[in-house]
């Protein structure tokens, strides 16, 4: 290990990397006073997470500096006052933030929607309909001998899941780690598989869903149907033997899917569901699905362990009811929203949903809101970051919990100023 | 928290040898107190039944698992909606029912039916982090969790290797490092199978596994002796291998005798007292299990039994899942937990027309009845697989009226109750007593809960009044106490839930040598994939319970 270089050098050993949803939590922050000089083992993607660790630390209600406990009133004024409030989970805010959040959609009556229903919304619900067939990533780690990138070439968006998780890695069942597994790459247009992949099948997207199928049905056994026609079929056909040489299968594709339809196209969801459903048989199989940062999955547990459902829930009557087509983007955009409260960084909520929040009421908490397209809102807090300046819990994309580590001192917490706020809107 | 007298009640408090006497029951500062002053709080209970507040040794509440059936059951959810209950000094909760309810909606109707403690019985170390999430979310009711080990690579290695000395230190290091309270063994060494690929059936307590000198009944017998020698106020609680197979009752009596003589509590008995007879047919193996366990003191169990309708079978038993998906075709979520267990979820309904449904009803209400000792063998539905906790009520209708019983046998499916000692009539109604034995005082004392379960000056100021029903029926009386107190404050009154404290957490912190670290790091950095610093959900807020 490198020494520290200067004497007022620090080391943040173990800390959990948010900046994807891999969640790798092997980082070695080094700080020196209130800065980040670097990231051991942190990829690209982490390194720039993980940034210098300087965040403002404004307080403003409508562009002019306030008090925290102003803002807080304010924010707090405008929630109770609204008649269709809207809480809103953005990324890089841990558990603990996320059940504050919950709580105060809770006591409003508030629709709440978290950054979920805009990117995986579609696999959740494929997921409500099928189930899934499933692991966390270390058994995938220790015994996939074939995993198939479905469109997706993980070194992009999730650069050490290769690393950390597979193909690389040697575990239990995979002792020669990537000499252990077969690599099947899919290219889907131009949505392509990693390039070292040892087989390689190339579809349009349009041919997706029914390859998938196709090769649903000829692993699920007598079916031999295959070779009924060409297209889907005869792709099928050249895949299957592959997946079904494979003792562990581990079909890899990626759950965030902001392009097209909101939340991506439901028959792929559900057919990647069936395909590695129905491979649990012949052999056995897991569907890693892969996750972008900021703990959303986190978003998803607590709203789900809360209200019984994961995101797009509204409690309007009083209680829970599920809403998984008219999320935030649904109402904002039809102006069903006369209040909001955005929690998190909005530099990482998708755009027509900034855009839309720019135009109702709205209190923003989280990173960075004195630099993002919301500066202008009507209470505004700066808060340091999940897992940078404050810790609490996280949660992998594989559903596997995590401790966050801080590393260096924040302007203040979002679980306290959220809690403040909760305080504010319940009364007691 | 002022004090409080309850006034004039019918007590019943079998572990202090009170059976149905007219007297009061005192509180103060969240203990049983002797006495308290005149300026107390009087509830008048005159004409009540008076209980400890229940205590369940058997249920899935709060883990990753729970919350994935919770993901996965939204049309449950849609049809029981929860609003936040008007409590008087703490902002309400509202939340969603069903099989698997949300986190405070499960708090507030445990409490609403006069429970006060539950334990998680299957958490994965590696998820344990989201339980006591889940628990801090769960108010009223004290809660902890049995933490899974019986496929475990790591002690399966030690097994393997001879160490079971060093399994022990193990265990005892994981139960710290999960915050958890108990040892759990699911399907022995089968889980881990199923994740490598295994698919045959099970092929005995002695069949190594795969390559290994590990056997079944290796797993058994190092756990239960961990757990024994840890002096862990609970021994470990067992599921046994081969659950809901035909004729698994022989199984289920091997493992028994694998560790006889040595204290071990065997989980949701109903699901693997399975006889089969000369042509494969499934039947009641009640008989034949129950006469073990009643001849066996240092043997206990909880039931499992199965209430007709909806129900989410959870269980870390992938394999047994995987099954119930094929044979029924409904939805299924499996999970392969790494280097220590798995999850299957199948949503399921037990219909009283269906021949194993029906079958599985009898087994359950038959190891009630034929059981000689109600303190070794306790009520539970194995929440949510057998029913809802929702059903307990109707679950003690069926064990204290026989008529009403003999009218519900009449109108289920017959086909494999031929031969059954419910078929046969089994004459037995419990008695208030008996009923605070299975849900309370029994559980309590298996759990090594001291101050739990009884109503002895110190005990826990936990503490439930029920109104007998007019018409007899046991149900109504169970589903809707007059008032129950938690920890000394006053949570339902005049039927309502009123007030929602948090419940405590119940974990233990045994020792270990120290020595084992350097080697579980190792496996840590090269298999595992959190680093070994992160693992241990560190301090919590509430102390450990003490050893035996």
């Amino acid at each position: 290990m490198t020494p520290p270089r200067a004497a007022d050098e620090r080391l943040t050993e173990s800390a959990t990397c948010l900046g994807c949803g891999c969640a790798c939590d092997d980082i070695t922050v080094v700080t020196s006073g209130d800065r980040i000089v670097e990231a051991r083992n942190a990829c690209t993607l982490g390194t720039s997470w993980f940034g210098d660790g300087r965040v403002p630390a404004v307080v403003r209600i409508a562009g002019r500096d306030a008090a925290v406990d102003a803002a807080l009133d304010e924010a707090a004024r405008l929630l109770m006052r609204a008649q269709r409030p809207l809480v809103y989970l953005g990324p890089d805010i841990s558990c603990e933030t996320q059940r504050e959040g919950v709580a105060i959609a809770d006591v409003l009556c508030a629709a709440l929607d978290s950054v979920t229903s805009s990117g995986a919304m579609s696999s959740l619900l494929a997921a409500q309909e099928r189930g899934r067939a499933s692991a966390t990533l270390g058994q995938v780690k220790n015994f996939a001998d074939v995993i198939v990138f479905w469109g997706v070439d993980p070194s992009l968006r999730y650069p050490r899941y290769a690393s950390r998780y597979a193909p690389d890695p040697a575990g239990l069942g995979t002792p020669a780690g990537r000499g252990s597994r077969t690599v099947i790459a899919v290219d889907i247009d131009d949505s392509r598989g990693p390039a070292d992949a040892d087989v390689r099948v190339s579809l349009t997207a349009g041919e997706e869903v029914a390859t998938l199928t196709a090769l649903g049905a000829i692993v699920s056994g007598p079916a031999r149907l295959a070779a009924a026609s060409g297209g889907p079929w005869a792709r099928a056909d050249e895949l299957a033997p592959a997946l079904l040489a494979g003792s562990y299968v581990t079909v890899v594709a990626d759950a965030e899917q902001p392009a097209g339809l909101p939340g991506g196209d439901p028959g792929r969801a559900a057919a990647l569901i069936a395909l590695t459903q129905a491979l649990n048989g012949p052999t056995r199989c897991a569907l890693s699905l892969l996750r972008a940062g900021g703990n959303r999955s986190g978003a998803d547990a607590v709203t789900t362990w809360q209200t019984g459902y994961p995101a797009g829930v509204d409690f309007a009557r009083g209680y829970p009811l599920y809403r998984p087509h008219d999320g935030a983007a649904a109402r904002l955009s039809r102006r069903h929203v006369d209040g909001a409260l955005v929690l998190g960084s909005v530099a990482l909520i998708p755009a027509d949903i900034v855009s839309s929040l720019a135009r109702v009421p709205c209190a923003v908490i989280g990173p960075r809101a004195s630099e993002s397209p919301l500066a202008g809102c009507d209470a505004l807090i700066d808060t340091g970051v999940a897992g940078i300046h404050e810790g609490g819990s996280a949660i992998r994309m594989d559903d596997v919990p995590l401790p966050l580590r801080p590393s260096v001192t924040g302007p203040r917490s979002a679980a306290d100023v959220v809690r403040g706020l909760r305080e504010r809107v319940a009364g007691r | 928290m002022s004090p409080i007298r309850i006034a004039g009640g019918t007590v019943y408090d079998p572990a202090n040898g009170i059976d149905g006497e007219v007297r009061d029951v005192c509180i103060d500062a969240g203990s049983i107190v002797a006495d308290v002053p005149r300026s107390a709080v009087t509830i008048d209970a005159r004409g009540m039944a008076v209980m400890p507040g229940g205590v369940d040794i058997h249920s899935h509440v709060a883990s990753g698992s729970v919350n994935l059936a919770r993901r996965l059951t939204p049309d449950e959810h849609d049809r029981d909606p929860a609003p936040a209950p008007d409590l008087l000094d703490t902002f309400s909760r509202s939340g969603t029912g069903g099989t698997v309810p949300s986190t405070f909606t499960t708090g507030y109707r445990y409490a609403g039916l006069g429970y006060t403690t539950v334990f998680d019985a299957a958490v994965a170390p590696l998820t344990a982090r989201l339980s006591h999430a889940e628990f801090d979310d769960t108010p009223i009711v004290d809660g902890g969790f049995f933490v899974l080990m019986g496929n475990d690579e790591y002690l399966l290695r030690l097994i393997g290797s001879g160490e079971r000395e060093q399994a022990r230190e193990y265990a005892a290091w994981l139960l710290g490092a999960a915050g958890g309270y108990a040892i759990k063994i699911v399907n022995p060494g089968g889980i881990d199978g199923w994740k490598r690929g295994d698919r045959g059936p099970f092929a005995g307590l002695d069949a190594p596994l795969g390559s290994s000198r590990v056997t079944p009944r290796a797993i058994l017998e190092t756990l239960v002796d961990a757990g024994n020698a840890l002096r862990l106020p609970h021994a470990a609680h067992i599921h046994c291998n081969n659950l809901g197979a035909a004729g698994n009752v022989e199984t289920t009596l091997a493992s028994m005798r694998a560790v006889e003589g040595r204290r071990a509590h065997f989980t949701h008995l109903q699901f693997h007292a399975y006889g089969s007879d000369a042509n494969g047919i499934r039947q009641s193996g009640a008989r034949e299990l129950i006469e073990y366990v009643n001849a066996h003191p240092e043997v206990s169990g909880d039931v499992g039994q199965v209430m007709f309708g909806p129900a989410t079978t959870l269980t870390a038993d992938g394999p047994v899942e995987y099954l119930l998906h094929k044979s029924t075709g409904r939805k299924w979520v499996n999970v392969d937990i790494e280097l220590e267990t798995g999850c299957g979820i199948v949503p399921f309904n037990y219909r009283e027309k269906a021949a194993v449904s029906a079958l599985q009803w009898v087994v359950g209400l038959e190891l009630f009845l034929l059981s000689s000792d109600p303190w070794r063998v306790v009520l539970s539905t194995d929440h949510p697989n057998g029913g809802s906790f929702m059903a307990y009520p109707e679950l003690i209708r069926l064990l204290m009226d026989r008529t009403y019983r003999d009218d519900r046998l009449k109108a289920v499916n017959q086909t494999l109750l031929t031969g059954s000692a419910m078929a046969d009539g089994i004459s037995r109604e419990y008695t208030l007593s008996e009923i605070a034995i299975v849900t309370r005082a029994g559980p309590a004392r298996l759990l090594g809960l001291k101050n739990k379960g009884h109503l002895g000056v110190g005990a826990d100021a936990d503490v439930t009044v029920y109104v007998p029903d007019k018409g007899g029926d046991w149900s109504r009386m169970f589903s809707t106490p007059r008032y129950v107190v938690k920890g000394g404050e006053l949570v339902v009154e005049e039927g309502q839930l009123r007030r929602a404290p948090a419940g405590r957490r119940l974990h233990v912190r045994p020792d270990y040598d120290t020595a084992i670290q350097r080697d579980l790091r190792t496996f840590f950095d090269r298999f595992g994939t959190v680093s070994f610093d992160n693992y241990p959900v560190g301090a919590l807020r509430d102390a450990p319970s003490r050893l035996g």
